[in-house]
């Protein structure tokens, strides 16, 4: 076989050989997926475009900054009804990192709880904590939003029989207010002690890192930093006699007045996200612990580290390793989800602007993009990260 | 062995053992081990037993001692318990609507035949003697859709689609054929005909040519067959409940896999173009919100189609789901391709085998073997997710679920219906994820064997 195709092969290579050659086949392949998806896109575009000349459509973004001329229930940025559109996006953007930076805050505390809880060596608490993240990763996130708004929030009482802590924290089926902080005349010194503090604190960390790896020697650099930082700001706002006052929700008339308030939507919207994404963080704590291999422990042990050290020095900084890049997809995850929102009424991105300004507008095209553009930033952001981080921590290997 | 007996003449005798401490055994060393080993953990042990036995006695309470089992409106049922226990009947009134939504009374059976159609067809998978499994799990996949399309919409077939109905029908017969026939005779459906034809002795070009024609023949009977089987027509718009989740969700996860490995390898190969063009569609659809992308899809999607055709709202929300499933697949995929060594490609080209031949016959059988926890981990994940289809207004179990609550005779009945889907959902996912565990345990081939 072998010596027949060789005998052949001087006197004249067919002349459909080159059909073969890999090169010109990965040219033609690329050439027949480049024509495609421009033959598509042309007829999408082409179909798109008598479609919207049909309805009396446009593309454009002129409409930014047409008045929007709709209320928003709850808005963290200032906003009023006769705003332009582009306001309106900005109020959603706002909105939904609000919902998504509060849900991260808690779900990580709460996670990082449940994740040490199942790791116990009590079989109680273990297997408490195991069906806690078996029972709500199981279930869809939208039915959790939605059992906690109707089933929880719902039914609480009307503002007159609102259910207060302390005087000062008031919930009813309204929502929650609580106290607003009232900076006065020199608030912004403490401000900036604990600006300087926290700078304070960072340096001395670099600066204990470099001394450890020189010569040794080991500063107690976080307790050091969490004195300046606390202590600092601390000392300032007492020396400069308290000038910060809190203004307290009353009820008057048919409900609270004054302080900040957050909408019975937004605590179901934040109590769900953040219970949700607890499990997946506590399994990824969970794994990122157990990822640590026994050897490492033992031979800790072994060099008679101190226990607390072991944790702190040997295994927390691999688990680490395994842990954050999940948890900071995690992290992503629940901004994306607080787009569910809608499903209760929250104003948050795609509440106010792919539905009501879309419907309002008719606007399909560049809303839908604008919208799409933002998640698509906050994901390029966070993987921006997650690649500085990854490298950061590649193991140096030899 | 003599020695003792010189010492004394006496044999050894053993003192029988003595018995175990009583608080290393049984159920207290048990639980002095695991449950009250120090002081503190004895307190936690207490907390958590609190917290365990207040959150059950609460749910049991509300849901079984104190709830309500038969009555009319939820009027009857807040007179009877108040808020302290659930109102069921208002649920079992419902109980249709949050299955079958508002799918024909009289044409439910269809439903419930096409499931169980399904589930015959996969039944095989676990019988032990089955040799074809890929081939029967491929046609449940790929072939058996048609089938379920026609039980489910019914109405006028046309040419194209009772061929497809007349495959799927002649398909589902091969299968239970080569199950039966494997697990008695151990003789695969191919070489059973030819024996029974009596062509055996054949070459194996005549062989084939007669398989082709049983195969051919099959088919024309049961095209005979559909031609003569008509279900009246159901629209889409009255799909809805549990069997519009599981239509949606069950699309997707069929047309995830296939279109994921496609786009995990076009993401991995060395064309530029097809590169560039898969990781422009993977990260487009990984970053936004499914709610966004179903939103668009409503949207936009009658604007991208030429002029007047229409897209019903079932399909539009399936397509998206469909993509979106694709985009995540894919990635899931890839790390499975990159957790295959080097070497096993270079030992494949030294064996002379092509492209596709190393990635169908060597690469993905174990990439897939290594992702099945993540890729049943996304399926449960859309199964999930379809959830969100009620938001672009589909009539899917959730919102069957919320419209208990809207009816005038059960106005303001929630919770009730909301527990009852999410036990539901609980009940699907969970079963999934413990069958994947329990399928990656048997799978296992590494180092160390089965763990």
């Amino acid at each position: 076989m072998a010596i027949t195709r060789d005998q052949k092969r001087p006197s004249a290579a067919p002349i459909w050989s080159f059909l073969n050659d890999a090169t010109f086949r990965s040219i033609v392949y690329q050439l027949v997926t480049a024509a495609s998806i421009i033959l598509f896109f042309w007829w999408v575009i082409g179909n798109t475009t008598a479609n919207m000349a049909q309805r009396n459509m446009s593309a454009g973004f002129d409409f930014l900054n047409v008045s929007a001329g709709f209320g928003i229930s709850f808005t963290l940025i200032p906003y009023r009804e006769g705003d332009s559109y582009l306001r309106v996006f900005q109020v959603g953007i706002a909105n939904t990192l609000l919902v998504a930076i509060i849900s991260i805050i808690f779900a990580t505390v709460l996670g990082l709880f449940v994740g040490l809880a199942r790791l116990s060596s009590n079989w109680l608490i273990r297997t408490l904590a195991r069906s806690y993240v078996e029972v709500l990763r199981n279930t869809p996130l939208l039915l959790q939003i939605i059992a906690w708004f109707f089933g929880v929030f719902n039914l609480l009482p009307r503002p007159r029989d609102s259910i207060v802590w302390l005087d000062v924290f008031a919930l009813n089926n309204r929502g929650f207010y609580m106290p607003a902080p009232l900076p006065e005349a020199g608030f912004n010194a403490v401000l900036l002690t604990l600006a300087l503090a926290i700078v304070a604190a960072v340096y001395i960390r670099i600066w204990a890192k470099r001394r450890q790896d020189a010569t040794g020697q080991i500063f107690p650099s976080l307790s050091v930093g969490a004195g300046l930082v606390f202590g600092l700001p601390l000392v300032v706002f007492l020396a400069l006699g308290q000038p910060l006052s809190w203004e307290i929700p009353e009820l008057r008339g048919f409900n609270f007045q004054g302080g900040l308030s957050v909408p019975p939507s937004f605590c179901a919207l934040v109590i769900a996200l953040s219970v949700y994404t607890s499990c997946f963080i506590a399994e990824i704590v969970r794994s990122g612990i157990q990822s640590v291999s026994r050897g490492q422990t033992e031979a800790a042990k072994s060099l008679n580290i101190k226990p607390n050290w072991t944790m702190r020095l040997i295994v927390l900084p691999q688990a680490l390793r395994v842990i954050v890049p999940p948890l900071i997809s995690q992290y992503l995850n629940v901004t994306k989800n607080s787009s569910l929102a809608i499903a209760i009424g929250f104003p948050d991105l795609v509440s106010v602007w792919m539905n009501t300004s879309l419907n309002q507008s008719g606007r399909a095209i560049p809303i839908v993009a604008m919208t799409m553009a933002f998640y698509c930033a906050a994901s390029l952001f966070v993987s921006l990260l997650m690649n500085a981080y990854n490298r950061r921590i590649l193991l140096k290997e030899r | 062995m003599s020695d003792y007996r010189a010492l004394g003449g006496v044999p050894f005798m053993p003192k029988p053992a003595r018995p175990a401490p009583a608080n290393t055994t049984g159920v207290v060393g048990w639980m002095r081990q695991n449950l009250f080993s120090s002081p503190s953990n004895a307190l936690l042990t207490l907390v958590g037993a609190y917290i365990a036995y207040v959150t059950i006695m609460a749910i049991l309470n509300w849901a079984v001692f104190n709830a309500v089992f038969e009555a009319e409106s939820r009027r009857e049922c807040l007179d009877l318990v108040g808020r302290a226990g659930a109102c069921w009947p208002g649920v079992v009134a419902w109980s249709r609507q949050i299955m079958y939504g508002l799918y024909p009374a009289d044409q439910i059976w269809r439903i419930n035949m096409g499931f169980l159609t399904l589930i015959l067809w996969v039944v095989p998978l676990w019988l032990p003697r089955v040799q074809s499994k890929v081939a029967i799990g491929l046609t449940a996949v790929l072939v058996y859709p048609f089938l379920a399309s026609y039980w489910f919409l019914g109405g006028q077939a046309g040419f194209v689609w009772s061929v497809l109905i007349a495959a799927s029908i002649a398909c589902f017969v091969w299968v239970w054929a080569t199950a039966l026939l494997e697990s008695f005779t151990g003789a695969t459906f191919g070489r059973f005909v030819l024996t029974l034809l009596g062509v055996q002795h054949r070459s194996e070009q005549d062989q084939r040519r007669v398989l082709r024609a049983v195969a051919a023949a099959m088919l024309l009977v049961a095209y005979v067959a559909v031609s003569f089987w008509t279900l009246p027509f159901v629209p889409t718009t009255r799909w809805g409940g549990f069997f519009l989740t599981l239509v949606i969700s069950g699309i997707g996860i069929a047309f995830s896999l296939p279109s994921g490995i496609l786009l995990a390898l076009g993401r991995r190969c060395d064309m530029p173009v097809i590169r560039i063009a898969c990781v422009l569609f993977i990260e487009l659809f990984r970053s936004v919100p499914l709610i966004t992308i179903l939103f668009m899809f409503n949207t936009m999607l009658p604007l991208f189609l030429p002029v007047g055709v229409e897209v019903n709202q079932l399909l539009r929300a399936i397509v998206a789901v469909c993509l979106f499933a694709a985009a995540y697949m894919a990635e899931v995929i890839r790390g499975g391709l990159q957790a295959i060594p080097r070497g096993q490609y270079e030992a494949a080209s030294a064996m002379g085998l092509g492209f596709w031949q190393t990635t169908v016959l060597i690469i993905m059988p174990q990439a897939l073997k290594i992702m099945i926890p993540t890729i049943v981990g996304n399926f449960i994940g859309l199964f999930k997710d379809t959830t969100l289809v009620s938001i672009i207004g589909l009539f899917d179990v959730l919102n069957m679920a919320r419209a208990v609550g809207e009816d005038t005779r059960w106005l303001g009945l929630f919770i009730e219906p909301f527990f009852a889907v999410t036990v539901l959902y609980f009940i699907c996912c969970f079963a999934m994820s413990q069958y994947s565990i329990n399928l990656e345990r048997k799978l296992d081939t590494g180092p160390g064997g089965r763990r």
